[in-house]
C-alpha cells in the first residue's frame, strides 16, 4: 500500500510527456558578504504528469518554495533543465501557462475583488466585459459571489485567498503553483479550502504543485508527496497516495491514510536527523 | 460551496467613511471658538489692554475689512502664490523622485545635493531666487516652488520603491510589462506617500509665499505683515497672520479631501476623525 519510490527520476520515465519535467535542476545562491553559497536545490529530478496533483513537504530551508519560483520564472536555475510543456519558464511564463498562489494573497487593495481576479486578464490586454465576465465566473467558483464589489480589507484571511486562486485561475493556466496558500488560516477555514480545492482540482483536472508543512494536507490533497530535506535542498523521497477519489475530510479517518501519513512522517523525521 | 466559516465579513457595510458631521462633532469646537473670542474681547475691555500688546477681535475683524483696503485681496494675492508654486514645485518634486526611484545612479549622483539644497534656510535662498525671477509675481512663485519640490520628490521616491514584493511577483508571473508594473502597481502602491508629501508641501507653500513677500512686494499677506510691523498697526499684524493660518487650514482641508477622494482604501482613511 505505501509505496515509496526508490529513485524519483526513473519512477517516471514511463511518462513520456509530462506537463512539468525537472532535470539535474540546481540552484545556488551567492553567499552573503562573503558566506558560503546556499546550495538551495541540488540534484533535482521531478515529472509532474497533465491532471496530477503533486505536494511539495519538507522543514524550512528544504528548497521547496525555490523550486516552484524556478518554474514561475521567478529564479533562474543555476544548473539543469526545466521544462512545461516542453517550454522553458520564461517561454511559459510569457504565454501565461501558469498560474502562482502565494502564501500571502498579495491583493491589490485599491482594487476590489472583481478587479482583483480579473487584473491578469487586464495586463494580457482582454477586454473589459470578458473579463469581467470571467472573473464573476470564477469568483464564483472559489465561493465568493456576492463580494464582487468588496475591497480586499473587508474580506477575512480565508476570503483573501480564495480571492488570490481565482486571480491564479483566470488565465486558464497548464499548471498551478502553489506555495503555502493556506498557512496563514486556522484549522476550520484550511479544512474547509482544502476540501474546496480538493473537489476543483479533481473536477477540472488541473495540474498542481503544491508546498505544504502539513503532512496531513499533503496526503488529503495529493496524487504523490515530494518530501524534500535541506542543506542542500534535495527530493529525499516520492510517495504514492493511491486513495481512492473522491476523497472528503473522513478519508483523514481511514486507516489507509493515516499508514501514509505516519510514513511520511518518519520520511520527514529521518531527513532532520541526516541534516 | 458557500463557506460558513470564513464568509464572516469584517465589516463590509460599516464602510467607517466617518463623515458623518453629527451635532457631537460640530458643537464643542463651535462653543469653545464663542466662549474664546468672548473671553478675549472681555478681557481686554476690562483691563483696558492698549491694542499694541493684545488688540480686540473687534478691533480685529474691522481692521481686517476696513483700514487701507480689504485684507481679502492681499489674502487672494497670497493664495495663488501658494497654489501656483506648490503645483510647480509638486510636479517637479514627482518626476525627480520618480527618476529617483527608477535609477540608482541617478539617485546617487544628485540625491546629494537635493538633501544638501534641501537644509537651505527658505529666507537665505529666496533674495537670490527674487532676483533671478524679477519683482512680479513669478519670483514669489519660485521661492514657493522651491520650498514644495523637496518633500515630494523624497516622498514619490520613497512611495514607488516600497510596494509589496510578493504583489510584484504577481505581476512578473501575469508577464506584466514595466509600463503596467508602474501605472497599475507602484504608483498607487505610493500614493499614501505622494500625499504625505504634498500635506508637507500645503505648510511649506503658505511660508514660502509669505517669506518671498516679506523681502520684495507691494501686496500680499506678507507685505501686509511688513506694512503693519513698520507702523506698529497691531490690529492689522494680528489679522494678516490669522488669515495666513485660515489659507493654510483652507488649502490643507482641499488636499485633505482630495486624498480622500482618491485614496479611500488605504488604512489612514479608514481612521475615524473623532477617535
Amino acid at each position: 500500500m505505501t509505496s515509496v519510490t526508490e529513485d524519483p527520476a526513473t519512477a517516471l520515465v514511463e511518462n513520456q510527456d509530462p506537463k512539468v519535467h525537472f532535470r539535474g535542476v540546481e540552484v545556488i545562491y551567492p553567499g552573503e558578504q562573503g558566506g558560503e553559497p546556499v546550495h538551495a536545490l541540488e540534484g533535482i529530478d521531478l515529472a509532474v504528469r497533465d491532471g496530477e496533483f503533486v505536494s511539495l513537504i519538507g522543514p524550512s530551508g528544504c528548497g521547496k518554495s525555490t523550486l516552484l519560483r524556478v518554474l514561475a520564472d521567478l529564479t533562474k536555475p543555476t544548473v539543469g533543465e526545466v521544462r512545461i510543456s516542453g517550454e522553458t519558464p520564461r517561454t511559459a511564463r510569457l504565454k501565461r501557462k501558469v498560474g502562482f498562489v502565494f502564501q500571502d494573497a498579495a491583493l491589490l487593495e485599491w482594487r476590489r475583488v472583481l478587479a482583483n481576479v480579473a487584473l491578469p486578464l487586464e495586463i494580457q490586454g482582454i477586454s473589459r466585459g470578458e473579463r469581467q465576465a470571467r472573473a464573476s465566473e470564477l469568483i464564483h467558483l472559489v465561493g465568493l459571489t456576492g463580494f464582487e464589489q468588496a475591497f480586499p480589507r473587508q474580506l477575512s484571511g480565508g476570503m483573501r485567498q480564495r480571492a488570490a486562486i481565482a486571480r491564479a485561475m483566470s488565465t486558464n493556466p497548464e499548471v498551478m503553483l502553489m506555495d503555502e496558500p493556506f498557512g496563514a488560516l486556522d484549522q476550520i477555514t484550511r479544512d474547509r479550502l482544502n476540501m474546496e480545492l480538493l473537489e476543483l482540482s479533481q473536477r477540472l483536472r488541473m495540474t498542481v504543485l503544491f508546498v505544504t508543512h502539513s503532512i496531513r494536507e499533503a496526503v488529503l490533497l495529493s496524487d504523490r508527496v515530494a518530501v524534500m530535506t535541506p542543506r542542500p535542498g534535495r527530493i529525499t523521497e516520492v510517495i504514492d497516495i493511491d486513495l481512492p477519489r473522491p476523497r472528503t475530510l473522513e478519508t483523514r479517518e481511514t486507516a489507509a491514510f493515516e499508514e501514509l501519513a505516519k510514513s511520511g512522517m518518519h520520511l520527514l523525521e529521518q531527513g532532520f536527523g541526516s541534516s | 460551496m458557500t463557506g460558513l466559516s470564513d464568509s464572516a465579513v469584517t465589516g463590509i457595510d460599516a464602510k467607517g467613511t466617518g463623515s458623518t458631521l453629527g451635532l457631537g462633532v460640530l458643537v464643542p469646537p463651535v462653543v469653545s471658538f464663542v466662549l474664546i473670542v468672548g473671553l478675549w474681547e472681555m478681557a481686554v475691555g476690562y483691563y483696558e489692554t492698549p491694542a499694541y500688546i493684545l488688540p480686540a477681535p473687534s478691533r480685529i475683524w474691522s481692521s481686517m475689512v476696513k483700514d487701507e483696503g480689504s485684507i481679502l485681496g492681499h489674502a487672494g494675492i497670497t493664495f495663488f502664490e501658494a497654489v501656483a508654486g506648490f503645483t510647480i514645485g509638486s510636479a517637479l518634486g514627482a518626476v525627480l523622485g520618480a527618476l529617483f526611484a527608477y535609477s540608482r545612479t541617478l539617485a546617487r549622483g544628485l540625491l546629494p545635493y537635493v538633501i544638501a539644497a534641501n537644509t537651505i534656510p527658505v529666507v537665505a535662498i529666496a533674495p537670490i531666487i527674487i532676483i533671478w525671477f524679477g519683482h512680479g509675481l513669478p519670483s514669489k512663485v519660485a521661492v514657493t516652488a522651491f520650498l514644495s519640490f523637496f518633500p515630494l520628490a523624497l516622498n514619490m521616491m520613497k512611495g514607488l520603491q516600497s510596494y509589496d514584493h510578493t504583489i510584484m511577483d504577481v505581476f512578473h508571473v501575469a508577464a506584466a510589462n514595466g509600463w503596467q508594473r508602474f501605472a497599475k502597481m507602484r504608483l498607487p502602491s505610493s500614493l499614501p506617500y505622494v500625499f504625505v508629501g504634498l500635506k508637507l508641501n500645503v505648510t511649506f507653500s503658505v511660508i514660502g509665499a509669505i517669506i518671498a513677500e516679506f523681502i520684495q512686494a507691494d501686496r500680499g499677506l506678507g507685505f501686509v505683515i511688513m506694512t503693519a510691523y513698520r507702523t506698529l498697526n497691531m490690529p492689522r499684524l494680528w489679522a494678516a497672520m490669522l488669515v495666513s493660518a485660515l489659507i493654510g487650514i483652507l488649502f490643507f482641508a482641499l488636499v485633505a479631501l482630495i486624498e480622500r477622494w482618491v485614496i479611500p482604501w488605504h488604512s489612514s482613511m479608514r481612521e475615524d476623525v473623532r477617535s
